[in-house]
This record gives C-alpha cells, structure tokens and sequence, in this order.
C-alpha cells in the first residue's frame, strides 16, 4: 500500500470538480430557464420608458447577470454543504479547497452562461460595439463573476440553516445589481453619491462600458476610481476567497 | 515510516459557543489505529465519535493534543494527510441530480484518477454495492438506502490507504449492510485500514478487528470484541421475562440485568444447568443465548448504546 505524503499542487482537483458541477447544474432545467426573468423583466420596463436607453440596459443585463451568478455560487455552496456534506466527502481527499470554490463557481457559470452571451450579442447588435469595446466587455463581465463568485462562496461559510439562505442571498445579489447605476447611466445619478457606487463591482463596471459608448460623462477621477476599485478588489476579493475557502476547509 | 495508520495522544476538543456552555466533545483521547486493520469506535449519541472522526479527518482542528495519520502530523499538516484518506460523512448525501455512475466517477476524477482507472473503480463498485439496477437513475429518486450505498460505493472506489466511515450502513437493509461488511472486509485485504463508527452492536462484532468505546469524550475501554464479550463475566446469557422478583437466587451465577419484570443472567457454560434448575423450580420460563456485544457494552457503559 502507498503510503508516501506529498502535498496537492495548488487549485488541484478544479477542473475535474468543474465538471461535477455543470452536470449537477445541467439539471436544473427549470432553473436554467427562468435565469433570466429579473434581466427581461428590467430590459421591458426600459424599452417602455426609455427606448433610447436600451443599449446600455442591454450592457446593464450582460453584467448584471454576471453579478448574479454569486447568488448562485451563495446557494448551491451552502446547499451542498448544509444538506449533503459534500464539503467533507470532497474536503477530506485530495481535491484543493480553492479548487472546490473555483470548481463549482465555474460550473455553474459554465451551465448558465449561455443566456447571457445571448444578451451580449443582442447589445452588440444594438450598440454597435468594435472589436476592443468587445473585449471590454467580455473583461468587465468576467471580472464582475469572479468578484461575485468570491462574495457568494466566502457569505456561504456563514449560513447554517438552508431556510435562511434563500431571502438574504438574493437580497444582496439584487440590491446591488439593480439599484446603483447598471441599468440606467451614470449620469442619472446624484453626483455627490457616484463615489459609492464606482466602488461596487457592478455600477462601476456598468459605468466603465457607459463611458465607453459615450452614454455616461464621468470625471476623469470618477472614471479612474472605477478602474482602479475595479483592479483592486476583484484581485483583493478572490485571493480572500481563496484563503477563506483553506481556512474554511477545517472547523475550529 | 510508521506502522500505525493513526495515532492519537490526549486528544481533546472542546466546543465554545456564545451564549452557550462550553462542551468537551473529546477530553483526552489516546488510540492507535494499525495499517491495515478495521477498528470500531462504538459510543451513545454525542459520545465523541464523529468528533474524533472529524479530526483525523482533516475537517475539525482539536482543541490540544496530537494526532498522526501515516506519521504524519493533522493538525500541521492536513493538506499532506489527504491524498490518502477517504470519508463517508455521517449523514452524507450524494449530489441529487446525479446518477450512481456519475457520482462516483466524477468524484474519482475530482481525486486525480485518470479516465480509464475511474471507469474501471466506478464499475467495480456499483457492482460490488449491489447498484445496477439503479445506476443509471438520478439520485433524487433514489431511496434512502440506495443513497446511502451510493456514498459508500464513493468512498470504497477510491480504495483509499485510510478510509473513515461515520455510521457507514444507516438505513440500509439486512442485505445492503453485508454488502458493505464484505467490501470492507475485501478492501482491508488488499492493505486498506477502517475506521468507522456504528450504533450497530452486530456490526460491530461481525466487521471490526478491534474497537473502542468512548463515553463522554473518554475511551473508556478498547480491545477485540471477544475481549469485551469476556469480561462480562460469562459467555452465556439466560433471559428471565418473569424473574425480576426472584433476582436474589440467580446473583451468584454472575451479573444480573433487571429490566421491568424480566431479568438477564450472564452464566459460564459449566453452571448454566444449575441455573436452569433454579429456574424450573421457580416456574419461570428461560431463555439461553450466547452473550452478545449488547450485554458487553450495557456492562461497560451502564446504558445502552440507543440512550441518550
């Protein structure tokens, strides 16, 4: 019998544990399919209100819903580890902590990001975006995820009971996806209040794609504020995740 | 390298909660877990079982004390630890949304086993736990004991060098719990060691080598089954449904168990036709049997092991 100790290579196990999660995910159909009522619903009450308005609700929906999936990552974590003890059967073995967060963050936006795209392509198609604009895009959203899928795992450490999950988890995700500036522009919103909201992951990743297509005017602090919160705390957020997500792995 | 699979030295965990008394789960615990051998930790509810589980395991920090897993040292080093231990956690669920298969091979992928050896492992053990004819079929339709042999099945594939299981057979029948016994029983055979805890008395006997009780966070007695079988006092026991009022005339066979109106004799073999005799003289009809783990454990702990 083997027996030599050796130590995991960091993130081990991420990918394998990527694929446990999307077929889990790929069976919620029902879920899958009302992903993106609150997205559809917004986008409705813009284009009623103010057509003009639409492309950058479209940009809003796009980050939004990556916002969004940290709700998920809240949900199904705690579910997973409340309910089924799959945090000790997967814990105590060779897969990594980080790779167990990182894994089933990425399984699930593996399984729900179909939609999303969708929408994107839909706001390319009304916004005419180039090819960097583009790629903005795709940056923002993927670093919106990874802020919001570090959120969602390190706030599922403190639920101990699946009743409570369910009302605080999507009142979080909601609150700040919707009320700050993601779906309306920068510009609408008071002026002595806009420091707050480019320090949030959505609004301030919303308001960078805004100024980008010229429907928001930001100073150029306001706009420097956006990118460098931005930078700091997606990189802050996930390496917190990550240690959280080890310190976690064992009870005290 | 070490010969012991497990070793712990006055382990103790004590649980602090805010506005709550503090409870010490384990209050210095000592053990040693050979390589290749299955070992029983048998207790009450709340006895400190599945805490000390959850240490050796990697998934709780004691409070004081050492514990080692192949020599080498859990506390400090848990990430070193497990690669090569596996766990059945107590009241652990597969994903419901998965089939058998899928549980088992993607959790033997999760580990690091490559395509074909996973395949191979998931067959195996689906085979050998009795689940084809719901392998296919997700998990959400399962019944509570086919979820239970799921994740033993899990846990078995990985054939890891230590596997913990916390009360492995719950909810399982007759025929799935033998199951079970003889794949741990297979699995020890080819160098694997067994740590688990039961609330079955009968499995307990029938599976482990060696067990230990703790009541209270202490050990309070360790050896073989026989062993403990043996310091009762005797190797038969008679049951007496109506003898409780004439409990005086059996004392000198050996340790009387009263319960209502019926008492229980432990009895060497040599006397138990003399007890017998008693009996008869006393119209009182009798029962004979061998004395089992219930009646050893009930002398040790002085409850039975379904107590709270």
């Amino acid at each position: 019998m083997r027996t030599e100790v050796g130590s995991p290579r960091p993130f081990g196990g991420l990918r394998a544990f990527l694929w446990t999660e999307a077929l889990v995910q790929a069976h919620e159909e029902l879920a899958m399919a009302t992903s993106m009522v609150v997205q559809g619903v917004l986008l409705v009450f813009v284009w009623i209100l103010n057509p003009a308005l639409i492309g950058v609700a479209l940009l809003g929906a796009v980050i939004f819903s990556m916002f969004t999936m940290g709700q998920r990552v809240l949900n199904e974590a705690a579910y997973i580890r409340i309910d089924h003890k799959a945090n000790e059967l997967y814990l105590a073995g060779p897969l990594t902590a980080e790779g167990y967060f990182l894994g089933l963050s990425s399984g699930i936006l593996l399984v729900y990001v179909g939609p999303v795209i969708a929408v994107g392509i839909l706001a390319d198609l009304v916004v005419h975006l180039t090819a960097l604009e583009l790629g903005v895009l795709v940056l923002l959203a993927g670093v919106v995820w990874v802020c919001a899928a570090s959120i969602g795992y390190t706030l599922s450490t403190a639920f101990r009971d699946n009743r409570a999950i369910w009302a605080y988890s999507s009142l979080f995700f909601n609150v700040f996806g919707v009320l700050p500036p993601v779906f309306y522009p920068l510009d609408l919103f008071p002026s002595a209040l806009r420091p707050i909201v480019l320090l949030m992951p959505p609004s301030a990743a919303a308001s960078i794609l805004q100024t980008m297509i010229g429907a928001a005017h930001p100073t150029p602090g306001q706009l420097d504020l956006a990118v460098v919160g931005l930078a700091v705390e997606v990189v802050a957020l996930f390496l917190f995740a990550v240690l959280w997500a080890r310190r976690t792995a064992r009870e005290r | 390298m070490s010969d012991l699979a497990l070793r712990a030295v006055d382990l103790r965990k004590t649980y602090v909660t805010k506005g709550s008394p503090s409870v010490n789960a384990l209050a210095g615990v000592t053990m040693d877990v050979r390589r290749g051998e299955r070992l029983a930790l048998l207790g009450r509810n709340g006895a400190g079982k599945t805490t000390f589980l959850r240490i050796a395991s990697t998934l709780l920090r004691p409070s004081s004390g050492t514990i080692e897993v192949f020599g080498v040292d859990v506390d400090r080093h848990p990430e070193r630890v497990r690669p090569y231990i596996a766990v059945v956690p107590q009241e652990g669920k597969p994903f419901f949304h998965l089939t058998p298969r899928e549980q088992i091979y993607t959790y033997l992928r999760a580990r690091g086993f490559g395509r074909e050896t996973a395949r191979t492992r998931t067959e195996e053990s689906i085979q050998r736990m009795g689940l084809a004819e719901c392998a296919d079929r997700l998990a959400i339709t399962l019944s509570g004991g086919q979820r239970q042999r799921t994740m033993v099945a899990t846990v078995i594939a990985t054939q890891a060098p230590l596997l913990f299981l916390d009360e492995p057979t719950i909810g399982m029948d007759p025929f799935a719990r033998r199951s079970v016994w003889e794949s741990l029983r297979e699995l020890t055979r080819r160098g694997s060691t067994i740590v688990l805890t039961t609330h079955y008395l009968d499995e307990a006997d029938a599976l482990s080598q060696r067990l230990y009780i703790i009541e209270r966070g202490h050990v309070i007695v360790s050896g073989t089954a026989e062993d403990l079988k043996r310091s009762v006092g005797g190797t038969l026991k008679v049951q007496l449904p109506q003898g409780a009022a004439a409990v005086e005339l059996f004392r000198s066979f050996g340790a009387c168990v009263i319960d209502g109106e019926a008492v229980t004799v432990i009895v060497a073999p040599e006397r138990l036709g003399e007890l017998m005799g008693v009996a008869v003289g006393q119209h009182l009809t009798a029962t004979v049997g061998p004395v089992t783990l219930e009646e050893a454990f009930l002398n040790v702990v002085g409850r039975s092991i379904d107590e709270d």
